[in-house]
């Protein structure tokens, strides 16, 4: 038998569960989401197709549109603001105190990346009990220092849980990050050094242009991340108080498992593909040189 | 320069405060029967109260053995799929394989927040919810993509030649794979199947979403429900239990990361979209 014949077999078992448990599922949730699936209620005995009923409701629905605004805010504070600035600047500093050879930066490290291995579901009891309001470790540490008790997941709910995220999630930029500096020769700093470069403008002329790729892979890696990420919210508040923290991921959740309208749910998980897809592309346009 | 000494080594404080103190919070209140929300240390007599209660009172025992059947299979399927796939789109020459490896990593995009739905439903109508068949399959292919292009790439620093030599000798193509290159590409292969074990361990939206019989949980669902219904108000709340579960979650990810490190780093830089 020909050699090609052999390798194509190689590739079906995988390629057959891929289809039937990967593919198939993605494709059977557009199918629903153009029925009016539930689980509770007249529709659960009646299945129908109903065409785009649940799309025009969705942009008509006052909390998808929320739940979207709360996604966009939930990536630009956690993901953009925190993991990535705060994760390349964690990485600098780290490098630096390597290179400087003060000690404690592997502790930090250590410590870091001990948060992000921390599973979602865990970082958010821990990060419940650090605001719980009476007997929680933050408020204990403010009466001690004769402050008053904060609210903090009643008056700055999405503050809360975007701290809790950037805690969670910062060491993989910072890993990604540090990776990348090492490949960095230091040669290059040491001959700008000499031209009489401070250590801000060989950072802004020297490593900054040379992991501008590895920076864009970041950022798109930790939004997807964080924008379907939803766990950490639902242990934490449960997308409240109201839905001031529901993001659309927690909402497709809750109304499908919550409200058991299995359809209309669907039609928010084929909005997320669609949105996760995008970054998809962007993201292989990106990668594309190292691919051929 | 003493200046910025001391500033630095503000500025690991404030970070090493910020990012330990859950942790360390969680860490103390497993070795506390009376832990509440504020960090404390646990009184000396009574270190292992919450691990005796864990395994006398709840099923933890199931759970554990439950979560490392689940991995376990899931990791072994994986590994076996994923290397005959890697290996074939590895020494396959066709610009076909260029579409194949494109859409496998597009595939590496879709979270499992966009298919849980449809996996609900499809597995619900396939009558596979509340069974482990399923729910080990969904984590297969959920994973497949991933673990399939780490592979390949392994397989591609393999020459061919290692084969050709052996194929002149009379090997057939089977024996070949198995009795040369599978030994040469015993690291990759390891890679693959840690990484996939600590995938399906810590996996916990579709077994949220796929099981919900009490004999079949695995340790993200039992701690879900931990946390979630451990008492009424805050001070009746068992902490200290949750805790306990929270650190056994943990722990095997922690002794992963240790043995596999550079490859998590390596594998997210390129491929990985998670």
């Amino acid at each position: 038998m020909k050699r090609s014949y052999y390798l194509f077999l190689g590739i079906m078992p995988a390629a057959i569960l891929i289809l039937l448990f990967f593919v198939v599922p993605a494709i059977w949730g557009v199918y629903v989401s153009f029925t009016n699936m539930a689980l509770v209620g007249k529709a659960a005995r009646h299945l129908q197709f109903i065409g785009f009923q649940n799309y025009l409701r969705l942009f008509r629905d006052s909390a998808f549109l929320t739940s979207l605004i709360n996604s966009i805010w939930y990536v630009i504070g956690s993901a953009i603001l925190g993991q990535f600035l705060l994760g390349l600047g964690l990485a600098l500093l780290l490098e630096y105190t390597d290179r400087k050879n003060i000690k404690g930066g592997n502790v930090v490290y250590g410590v870091v990346v001990l948060a992000w291995l921390t599973p979602a579901l865990v970082s958010g009891f821990e990060w419940g009990a650090m605001y719980n309001y009476y007997y929680g470790t933050l408020n204990a540490i403010l009466r001690m220092v004769g402050l008053q008790r904060v609210n903090w997941l009643g008056n700055f709910p999405m503050v809360a849980v975007v701290v809790a995220n950037i805690c969670q999630g910062t060491a993989f930029s910072v890993m990604i990050f540090n990776s990348a500096l090492k490949t960095i020769s230091k040669e290059l700093y040491e001959a700008a050094r000499i031209d009489g470069a401070s250590y801000w403008k060989s950072i802004r002329y020297i490593t900054l242009p040379l992991i501008k790729k590895i920076a864009v892979i970041d950022l798109i890696s930790i939004t997807m991340s964080t924008f379907s990420g939803f766990l950490l919210i639902m242990t934490i508040t449960n997308g409240g108080p109201g839905m001031a923290t529901t993001t659309l991921s927690l909402y497709a959740y809750q109304t499908a498992f919550r409200n058991f309208r299995i359809g209309f749910g669907s039609s928010i998980s084929v909005v997320l593909l669609v949105i996760d897809l995008i970054f998809g592309l962007v993201y292989l346009k990106i990668l594309k040189k190292d691919l051929t | 320069m003493k200046a910025k000494v001391v500033i630095i080594y503000i500025v690991f404080a404030l970070i090493l405060v910020y990012f330990s103190l859950p942790s360390l919070w969680l860490f103390l209140s497993a070795f506390n029967p009376k832990a509440t929300p504020f960090i404390a240390l646990p009184p000396s007599s009574t270190l292992l109260d919450n691990f005796a209660t864990l395994f006398r009172e709840y099923d933890f025992s199931i759970y554990l053995l439950n979560s490392v059947l689940v991995s376990t299979a899931t990791m072994i399927l994986v590994t076996l799929t994923a290397s005959l796939a890697g290996y074939s789109l590895s020494r396959w020459h066709s610009k076909f394989k260029y579409y194949i490896i494109y859409s496998i990593l597009l595939l590496r995009a879709i979270p499992t927040s966009a298919t849980m739905i449809p996996i609900y439903s499809m597995m619900r109508a396939l009558h596979l919810r509340n069974n482990y068949t399923g729910l080990i399959l969904i984590y297969t292919a959920a994973q497949l993509p991933f673990f399939i292009w780490l592979i390949e790439e392994f397989f591609d620093t393999i020459p061919l030649e290692i084969e050709e030599a052996a194929w002149l000798d009379g090997s057939s193509y089977l024996r070949t794979l198995f009795s040369i290159v599978m030994p040469i590409a015993k690291p990759g292969i390891a890679v693959v199947s840690i990484l996939s074990f600590k995938a399906a361990w810590s996996e916990s939206v579709l077994v949220l979403v796929l099981i919900d019989s009490q004999r079949l949980q695995t340790i993200p669902r039992a701690f879900y429900e931990a946390a979630k219904t451990m008492g009424g108000s805050a001070i009746e709340y068992q902490y200290g239990i949750v805790a306990v579960m929270g650190l056994f979650f943990m722990l095997p990810l922690i002794i992963i990361f240790l043995i596999a490190n550079k490859y998590f780093v390596r594998g997210m830089a390129i491929g990985a979209m998670k």
